[in-house]
């Protein structure tokens, strides 16, 4: 018996690994740059200050405690062409867009050379200052110098961004026009030349073969995925040492968010799931007892009618009905305490009596999605084993009926109930999204719901990854349980 | 007797077995139905009419293309208007002679006399064709209501029949294609029969990442472009992707045969079971919908989308069955028979184990219809993956939820997931009775 579990246990950790993996992958590919994300939710107040060294000296900081100055994993496949130190690059979008325009030049070092260019470039169009190109020039007009000054500006951000050929053409040449129509821009002809040169290297120098020829660098344990599962040691703890990250919302640490809110979900999954026991397994006894009667086939196409009805649905026709002043307003339509009349004080009997109405609703909801499918799993059970050749010989030595179904048969057909067991661990922490967000109930299914509506790319990511790891305990626990009740399972 | 046995197949016998099912009789005439209207949709219900006779101009806006624009010329032969197909509000037009579909709606239409969550049974007005309001003519009135800005539920109802079925076809298909193939190979070689030269085996693994590299590394730049322009082109990317992947495989197979060193040239068993049992295992070690509202919440909304996310991680049942299936088939005397008789293994596969194979994983593709569109109304109740103005079963019914004065928007959206539902449910349990009497519960 030891000796399974730990087998099990052994087993269960390359599975880990797969899912950690499988979550870190979507982690990366989440749209948008998470340091603008943190850096706007802590800032809040601070407004408009967007470019000022202040925020991007935090900007800095940030990216470095998350991490994303590190490579992506320990090894990388790429091709020849592709520079092996491409991740020190700080913006994500310019770094995506030099990988693409190494992926169409295949020199590394021409786009090395363009991208440092430009970025000097960008560097003297700062400079610029309108006033004092204005004293320069007092025939011109104020508005109309910002205007040509914000247009080039805004054509060298979209050409960091830009990897089309004919896009970053048709960039230059706007930019072309923009420095000789203007007198006072001439100081940028020699760099607009020098950058204009190096855009055309990328083709000249062009090596394209190298981008064929596939390699594989190797960069050791300083990597993001080992920072997040690991953490470094001082300020990041890691995923295994429940440290899940920050939340793009309110800049909480998402252990924080997910601890006030497990509780609900895993109460009300708990209850769900005892009521649930508690009505089919009566029935599926009693269907596989009668079996063909007119009560065991008429239950039968209930249930499975039953089955087919979605829990959303029988959530919104519960409340229509029950919860709506149109029909009868007996239950509260939201919510699982009335904020005006709960207090925290409260012993925990007035408690559960105060939020007994608000969660009547939900339990039905809940405890009816598990019914249907636990009913008819049982009734199959039971039909199995009442066929069995033991129950015959029960019968046939003279036991009541009774005796032998409750006695014989139910122990041996409660097994493969079991297995539903292992559902109730990651439906705590997942809660069930669409019976929370239909009755407003605010546990881990609103909470995901609501990180989804804003993209709250780290929260969902951890519960993507607990749900797959409580899952595995559940899968590994109802394994040892169906070892310890049924000893005719013998694992070798 | 000799005849009597000829005349006997399989799938006769299935078939009446299957019709002595009266309520899944039923409802295989439902689906046909349910078909029927997905087909038919934009001339069930649609804003423009079948055919019209306006001005002495026939005209048949209903099927023709929403952009198309008429000149129309009154009698003197001169300009009269120009009716934009897109824009025209078709119901005021003053008609010689008009036939309407059977809703005079199109689910986008946003009828501005008829908003906020107009009941079916209650007032509704309607703009005649002199500009008066009246009480809606009986054609005009909507049969199901409305919802707050004025769209028809029943012409909702009706689109959203063709997306459901389109959930259940593509997203199956994705999970039967990898599902039978990925079953069949996991039961028919089994952990011991699939062997092959070590040289041969490594430079297929060698093969297969460097296809990966060339189909879909080297060329991710173009997939994303196909995909920016349509679904279309990035499907046939993506194809030829899979052709680049396939031949590079192939070639670095047929390399392994000119490589001959004694210890390379000995054979190695692949434990492909073992594989493809782990796969499953993990895919279904992680809760469904929620692995599919983290990979929409990543991906842009796309009600295409969601249906390849959700055939992509439903093909574990079908793998399961297609795999149990092959390993009994494996044993059994026609199999061994060709394979005694030297075939290969995929002509082994394809032509004698498949076909007998494939009644089981039928009835596990019709559960998984079912349950594909219970994930698809679910996350569009939620809201989560599909777009906004996309109506389907599940948005409508979140709107009733909104708003539960409205009970026509809980009541019919809610009653066709279901019955599609059980529909596919009911057509499945009754097929698995008729094709394994042994499974029948």
């Amino acid at each position: 018996m030891l000796k399974y579990t730990f087998q099990r246990i052994i087993a269960f950790i390359p599975m880990l690994i797969a899912i950690s993996l499988l979550s870190f992958i979507i982690s990366i590919n989440a749209p948008g740059d998470p340091v603008e994300r943190l850096a706007k939710s802590s800032e809040s107040e601070g407004g408009a200050q967007e470019q000022s060294g202040a925020s991007k000296k935090i900007k800095a900081e940030l990216r470095k405690k998350l991490g994303l100055d590190l490579p992506i994993f320990y090894v990388s496949i790429s091709d020849l062409s592709t520079s092996d130190t491409l991740y020190k690059v700080q913006d994500k979008y310019h770094k995506s867009n030099l990988s693409a325009l190494t992926h169409h030049s295949g020199n590394w070092q021409a786009v090395s050379n363009y991208y440092k260019n430009l970025l000097s470039f960008q560097r003297i169009h700062e400079r610029i200052n309108p006033k004092i190109l204005k004293d320069q020039y007092t025939f011109l007009d104020l508005n109309e110098i910002n205007e040509v000054v914000n247009q080039l500006g805004s054509e060298i951000g979209s050409l960091l961004e830009t990897s089309d050929k004919n896009l970053i053409d048709l960039k230059f040449e706007k930019m072309n026009t923009l420095v000789s129509n203007n007198n006072y821009l001439s100081f940028l002809k020699d760099p607009l030349y020098e950058l204009e040169t190096n855009k055309n290297n990328l083709r000249i120098n062009s090596t394209r073969w190298k981008t064929y020829i596939p390699t594989l660098h190797w960069y050791g344990k300083n990597n993001q995925y080992h920072l997040w599962l690991f953490g470094n040691g001082n300020d990041r703890k890691g995923l295994l040492r429940g440290d899940f990250g920050i939340s793009y919302i309110d800049s909480q640490p998402i252990q924080d968010k997910i601890w006030q809110k497990v509780g609900i979900s895993f109460a009300l999954s708990l209850i769900s799931i005892f009521l649930a026991y508690l009505i089919s397994i009566p029935i599926g006894i009693y269907s596989a007892y009668r079996k063909d009667s007119k009560f065991d086939t008429g239950i039968s196409l209930v249930l499975f009618i039953l089955y087919s009805m979605p829990s959303f649905f029988v959530g919104t026709l519960l409340l229509l009905q029950f919860a709506n002043p149109d029909n009868l307003a007996w239950f509260p339509v939201s919510g699982i305490q009335d904020p005006t009349l709960f207090d925290p004080e409260w012993s925990f009997w007035k408690k559960i009596e105060h939020r007994m109405p608000f969660l009547i609703l939900p339990i039905i909801t809940y405890t009816y999605g598990s019914f249907a499918f636990l009913s008819r799993i049982m009734r199959v059970g039971m039909v199995d084993v009442v066929s069995q050749d033991y129950i015959r010989t029960a019968r046939a030595k003279g036991l009541g009926e009774k005796k032998v179904i409750l006695k014989h048969a139910l122990r041996n057909s409660l097994l493969p109930v079991i297995t539903v067991f292992a559902a109730i661990f990651p439906m705590a922490i997942g809660g069930s999204i669409i019976i929370e967000v239909i009755f407003s109930i605010p546990g881990m299914g609103v909470e995901i719901y609501n990180s989804i509506l804003n993209y709250d790319y780290p929260m969902i990511i951890t519960v993507f990854t607990l749900s797959g790891f409580l899952t595995m305990v559940g899968y590994l626990v109802s394994d040892i349980l169906y070892a310890v009740v049924d000893p005719r399972i013998s694992y070798k | 007797m000799q005849d009597q046995k000829q005349n006997f197949s399989f799938s006769k016998y299935a078939w009446n077995q299957f019709k002595k099912n009266k309520i899944a009789l039923v409802c295989l005439y439902l689906l046909f139905f349910l078909i029927f209207v997905a087909v038919f949709a934009p001339y069930i219900a649609n804003e423009r009419p079948l055919y019209a006779e306006y001005k002495g101009n026939k005209l048949y806006p209903a099927f023709a293309d929403e952009t198309r624009k008429d000149s129309i010329f009154n009698s003197n032969g001169s300009l009269d208007e120009i009716l934009q197909y897109d824009i025209t509000d078709w119901r005021i037009l003053k008609y010689e002679k008009v036939i309407w579909p059977l809703i005079p709606y199109s689910p986008g239409t946003m009828d501005r006399y008829n908003r906020d969550y107009v009941s079916p049974k209650g007032k509704q007005r309607f703009k005649d064709s002199n500009g008066e309001i009246i009480d809606a003519p009986k054609k005009f009135r909507h049969i199901l209501g409305t919802d707050g800005i004025g769209r028809d539920l029943a012409a909702g109802l009706i689109h959203g029949t063709r997306i459901s079925l389109m959930v259940g076809i593509v997203a199956m298909g994705i999970a039967s294609i990898i599902g039978i193939i990925l079953g069949a190979f996991a039961g028919f070689f089994g952990d011991t029969k699939l062997k092959m030269p070590r040289i041969k085996y490594w430079l297929t693994l060698f093969g297969i990442f460097m296809g990966i590299f060339y189909g879909f590394g080297q060329r991710k730049y173009i997939l994303a472009e196909g995909f920016g322009e349509s679904v279309y082109s990035g499907v046939i990317q993506i194809l030829i992707s899979l052709i680049i992947v396939t031949t590079v495989v192939i070639i670095f197979r047929f390399c392994s045969k000119f490589i001959k060193f004694g210890s390379l040239q000995k054979e190695t068993n692949i434990p492909v079971d073992n594989f493809v049992s782990r796969g499953i295992e993990l895919l279904n070690s992680i809760p469904r919908l929620l692995l599919i509202i983290t990979i929409t919440a990543v991906v842009e909304r796309s009600i295409w989308i969601v249906m390849i996310i959700i055939g992509l991680t439903s093909w574990t049942g079908i793998a399961r069955f297609t795999r149990a299936e092959f390993l009994r088939i494996r044993s059994l005397e026609f199999v061994q028979a060709s394979e005694s008789l030297g075939f290969s293994s995929a002509r082994t596969i394809l032509k004698h184990a498949l076909p007998n194979a494939l009644a089981p994983v039928f009835v596990s593709i019709a559960f998984g219809i079912a349950s594909a569109i219970l994930i698809e109304s679910g996350l569009s109740f939620l809201g989560i993956g599909v777009p906004d103005d996309i109506v389907t079963w599940g948005s409508l019914l979140n709107l009733g939820r909104q708003n539960l004065e409205a009970w026509w928007l809980i009541i019919y959206p809610g009653m066709a997931i279901f019955m599609t539902i059980t529909i596919y449910n009911m057509i499945a349990e009754a097929s698995r009775d008729a094709l394994d009497p042994k499974l029948k519960s």
